[in-house]
Order: C-alpha cells, then sequence, then structure tokens
C-alpha cells in the first residue's frame, strides 16, 4: 500500500511538472476561453500531437510538444489548436489558430502581447481576414491580407506566421499525421 | 516517508531554481558588470535584450541655393525585458552627425493586458509623424514640413501616464502627463515661423512649473483604416523669478485628427492639426517675438505601389498635397505674417529594396501666400533604414 502511494506521488509530481512545462496557466485560461466560445462546448480536452523528429524537419518552423493539440470531446476530436510565439517589433507575442476538423481556420487569437507597439494585430476584425483558409491558400502581407498602419511588423509577422502553419497542415496530411 | 519528503523538496528546489534569474546587482564585486559591458559581452541571444535602429541621409537642393547632404538622422535602440510585464525602451539619436539626444527612454510596466504603466522620456501622441517617425514608413525623403512648424516632430518630453488597447472596442489609447515647452529656451524663443518648436526642451536638464496633460485615441476597427484624435493641453514653462508676470508663460490647446488608409497596392493618410495658443499678445510683448495666436494645418497623401505585390520590392509613387500657417491668427497688434502661411506640393518615388531599406526621391513646390512671391522648387534625395 505505501508503495502505492509512493509511485502515485512521484508520477503525481512529474506529471505536473510536465503539464507546467507545456502550457503556462496564463495562456491556457485564454485557451479554454476560446475553446469554450468556438466550439461552444466546455470540459474540452487537448491532446498534445507529437511530431515524430524526421517529419519535423521538413516543416517550415518545427512543432514542440506544447505547440499543436487536438480537441477533443468525449473522446471524439472535433478540431485542432495551435498554439505558438512569433516576432513583435521589440518582444514576442503568443497567438492561437483553431482548426475545425478539416483543417478549416475557425478562428485566430493573440493570446498575450508584450509591448504596445503593433497590438492592433489583436483586433477581431483583422484577424476576421484568416478565418475560412486552409492549406490550399497562400497568405501574403497586404495582398491578401489587409494591413494595419502602425502595426506593420508585427502584422506581418503574424501573417507569415499562419501562412507557414498553413504550410505545414499539408506536410503533415501527406505524412498523414493530421 | 523521508525519502518521499527528500524528493518533494528536490523537485521543489529545482523548479524553483529554474525560475531564478541572475539580479543585475551581483554581491560579488568580480562578477559585476555595468550595463555596456552586459551589451558587448552579449549574447545578442540573450532573452529580453533588443538591438534595432533607424537611419536616414538626406541630399536637398532647393531652387537658388547650392545642394546640402547630409546624415540627418542616425538612431540606435536598445531595450530589455525584465519579465513579462518590464521593459525599458530607450533610443540613442545622432542628428547631423554631431548633436546627440537621447529620443525615448522610458519604462513600460503592464498593469494588465489593456493598461500598461510608462513613465519616462516618451512620444507626444500628436497626428502621424511623431510617433510613428521611421523612415521607412512615411513617403517624401523629409517629414511634411507641418510635422515640423505645428506638431514639433520629434517631440518628446518626460512624463507620466498610461497607455493600452481594448480590442474588443478596436481602440487603442494613450493618457499622460508631460512637462510642457519652455517659454524661453536659451536665447531662441517661440516665435511666428515654427511656433512652439524652439520651446522643446527634450528631457535636457528642463525645467517645470506647469504639468501638461496630453492623449490619443486611435481607432483600427474599420478594415484598412486608422484613425486618430490627439489633444495636448497645459502651458509652457519660465522661471521661478519671473512665473507670477504676465506674458512670461502662454497656454497651449492642441487638437489633432488623423487617418491612414490602405488597399492592397493603395495607401492614403491625412492629417489635420490646430493648436491654439493664449496670452500669445502678453508673451511678445514680455519677450519681444511674433508668436501667433493659433496655428493651424493639414495634408493629404495618396500613394500607389507600381510593382506587383508578389514581389517583395515596392515602388511607391506618391503625391502630398499641404497646407499650413504658425500665423493662422494673431493677437494684438502683431500683423499676420503671410510668409509664415505656406503650401507645398510633393510628388515622388519610394522605392522599398528591402522590408527595412529604402531609397527615396521627390520634388517639392514651396509657396507662401505673399502675392507674386516665387515658388522655392527643391529636389530631394536620400535612403532611409529601419531594422
Amino acid at each position: 500500500m505505501k508503495y502505492r502511494k509512493r509511485i502515485f506521488l512521484i508520477i503525481f509530481l512529474i506529471t505536473t511538472q510536465l503539464f507546467a512545462v507545456q502550457l503556462p496557466k496564463r495562456i491556457l485560461k485564454k485557451v479554454d476561453k476560446e475553446l469554450v466560445k468556438a466550439f461552444e462546448k466546455s470540459n474540452l480536452q487537448l491532446v498534445s500531437i507529437t511530431i515524430p523528429a524526421e517529419v519535423n524537419t521538413q516543416l517550415g518552423k518545427k512543432i514542440g510538444a506544447s505547440n499543436l493539440f487536438q480537441i477533443v470531446n468525449t473522446k471524439e476530436v472535433i478540431g485542432f489548436a495551435y498554439i505558438d510565439k512569433a516576432p513583435s517589433k521589440t518582444d514576442e507575442f503568443d497567438y492561437l489558430i483553431l482548426l475545425d476538423k478539416g483543417l478549416i481556420i475557425l478562428k485566430t487569437k493573440i493570446l498575450i502581447y508584450r509591448e504596445d507597439y503593433g497590438g492592433e494585430i489583436g483586433s477581431k476584425r483583422w484577424l476576421q481576414q484568416f478565418i475560412g483558409k486552409s492549406s490550399k491558400d497562400q497568405l501574403k502581407y497586404k495582398k491578401d491580407i489587409m494591413a494595419i498602419s502602425g502595426a506593420t511588423i508585427s502584422a506581418n509577422s503574424m501573417t507569415i506566421a499562419v501562412n507557414t502553419f498553413l504550410k505545414n497542415l499539408t506536410i503533415l496530411k501527406e505524412n498523414k499525421i493530421l | 516517508m523521508k525519502k518521499i519528503i527528500f524528493l518533494t523538496l528536490l523537485s521543489v528546489s529545482i523548479g524553483l531554481t529554474a525560475q531564478v534569474q541572475q539580479d543585475s546587482i551581483s554581491i560579488n564585486p568580480q562578477k559585476q558588470v555595468n550595463a555596456a559591458q552586459r551589451i558587448l559581452s552579449s549574447n545578442l541571444n540573450q532573452k529580453g535584450l533588443t538591438i534595432g535602429g533607424y537611419a536616414e541621409t538626406h541630399y536637398n537642393r532647393a531652387s537658388g541655393e547650392n545642394a546640402t547632404l547630409d546624415v540627418h538622422r542616425m538612431v540606435m535602440l536598445l531595450g530589455y525585458k525584465f519579465n513579462d510585464r518590464t521593459q525599458f525602451i530607450t533610443e540613442i539619436e545622432f542628428e547631423h552627425i554631431k548633436e546627440v539626444y537621447i529620443e525615448q527612454a522610458f519604462i513600460q510596466y503592464s498593469l494588465s493586458d489593456n493598461i500598461n504603466l510608462r513613465a519616462g522620456l516618451m512620444l507626444v501622441p500628436m497626428g502621424i509623424i511623431n510617433e510613428y517617425h521611421e523612415p521607412t514608413t512615411f513617403n517624401g525623403v523629409e517629414r511634411p514640413s507641418m510635422d515640423g512648424a505645428i506638431v514639433p516632430t520629434t517631440w518628446r518630453e518626460i512624463g507620466l501616464g498610461i497607455s493600452g488597447k481594448y480590442n474588443v472596442a478596436d481602440l487603442r489609447y494613450q493618457v499622460y502627463m508631460f512637462n510642457g515647452f519652455t517659454s524661453k529656451n536659451g536665447n531662441k524663443l517661440l516665435g511666428g515661423s515654427n511656433g512652439l518648436r524652439n520651446g522643446r526642451q527634450k528631457g535636457a536638464e528642463s525645467t517645470m512649473n506647469n504639468v501638461n496633460f496630453a492623449g490619443k485615441l486611435d481607432y483600427y476597427g474599420l478594415l484598412g483604416l486608422r484613425l486618430g484624435l490627439s489633444g495636448y493641453f497645459g502651458r509652457t514653462q519660465s522661471d521661478k523669478s519671473i512665473e507670477d508676470i504676465d506674458g512670461a508663460d502662454v497656454g497651449v490647446a492642441m487638437l489633432g485628427l488623423d487617418a491612414r488608409y490602405g488597399y492592397k497596392r493603395f495607401t492614403a493618410r491625412g492629417q489635420f492639426i490646430h493648436a491654439n495658443i493664449t496670452d500669445s499678445e502678453a508673451y511678445n510683448n514680455y519677450y519681444g517675438s511674433d508668436l501667433g495666436s493659433s496655428l493651424q494645418g493639414w495634408y493629404i497623401e495618396t500613394a500607389y505601389n507600381l510593382l506587383s505585390q508578389e514581389k517583395e520590392q515596392e515602388l511607391v509613387g506618391f503625391v502630398r498635397y499641404e497646407d499650413f500657417n504658425t500665423h493662422a491668427s494673431t493677437e494684438g497688434n502683431l500683423a499676420q505674417n503671410l510668409s509664415y502661411d505656406r503650401n507645398e506640393l510633393t510628388f515622388g518615388l519610394t522605392y522599398k529594396v528591402a522590408t527595412g531599406a529604402v531609397f527615396k526621391a521627390d520634388y517639392q513646390f514651396k509657396n507662401t501666400a505673399i502675392s507674386g512671391s516665387q515658388t522655392v522648387k527643391q529636389l530631394n534625395l536620400g535612403f532611409g533604414i529601419w531594422f
């Protein structure tokens, strides 16, 4: 009995630490909020997708253990979530891309923006431009995605980030990971 | 049981050690480094440190005059993020090679996602160019002339305030208390030709007896469009010995409206600024100057990228019309000086060879309201970078 308790404690300690490494609490809270809004369901689970190293090297940007997740509702995969960072003028911001089952963008959201300059990319209206895009789409700032005056660096950075992710989707599909 | 406690302690201590960052004040004197050493020895990969800058070099030739060549601005940006909430930003500027200024030096602390507390030497949010003046962000070799004579760019003073965004409403706000212009800056006075420009203290041993207030609201809820409403209110600063004398200082109330629009290869921007100066008659009598009682100006600019959007490079043709008057009205016996009522037509090309590097060429026609006065024609060439 004692032995079991010890094992339980060790596993508990390891898992809580791993969990903390995967997604910071502040981000997790915001992601949860967006999931509820987008899928109109609570108690959705995020299950991390591990990308094999040989596939990861083919990607435009490598996907780590805490970037890409299945969104699971009582054992059924209802979509995917991608969480990553991209550069702003003097810092980095955290963003979220939600995909439906068919790998089409449902929503994008700026989770944390840390500097003053360029924060306009959090505009709901501006981010709506990414909705409905899939790996078939090529996104170029100013051409396909309207510019934001005074937020060029961050708006361009977000466009590149989404475009790179969409290109990665094609590779992940080809390798039957998604 | 002991083992479990040990394991728990070990696990917690490892977690804590990973979070503790070395403080810049080291107890061991041999390990102490100053800011310059830290930057030089870095480590540019060091998280939190940002190095950037912008520069512009100009060639100007006005009709009837010889050409001038100038490394107009060379600005180095250094930023450091102490943690997710605390940032320091500074811009060190060399103007015309020989003048050194600090253009910005402020600390920002994020109270929440929507509220940042800021203190230090900051840009006064008025119009477009004062805040967004990096040479790759505007057309034309020179900044619009009213952003010199009416909005005295680069206008910065020491202050304290809050800024932030409400993305739900697509609004950015800034509210600050600033130190204001000085009534007399060495031998220089506020005056007719360039309004308040000579009164900028730029945070250099500046003096204060009147707090000034500045604010700006930016709305970006319509795709491609950004609208700005700026305000600045206060009084100029004067010496303790004369501050109660009539005319020792003037009241300043400035309002600005600006708009920027972009759709694919087309962009347009415009700005309107009106400044009301109270007690200018008393000021002029006391100091012997010719400061107007109101300043007003506007400009409109349209531009089109002549290259395909598939290309990284952009070749932008633009035309801008400006009308500004630093004697929009005068008080007392001071007659309006018509040479201060100016308009300018500028057309030219901006060749963006890379993101962050531009070559610029433009031609200007400068007129004043004096009847029969000759149009000054000016050729401007230059390049600008921003990284």
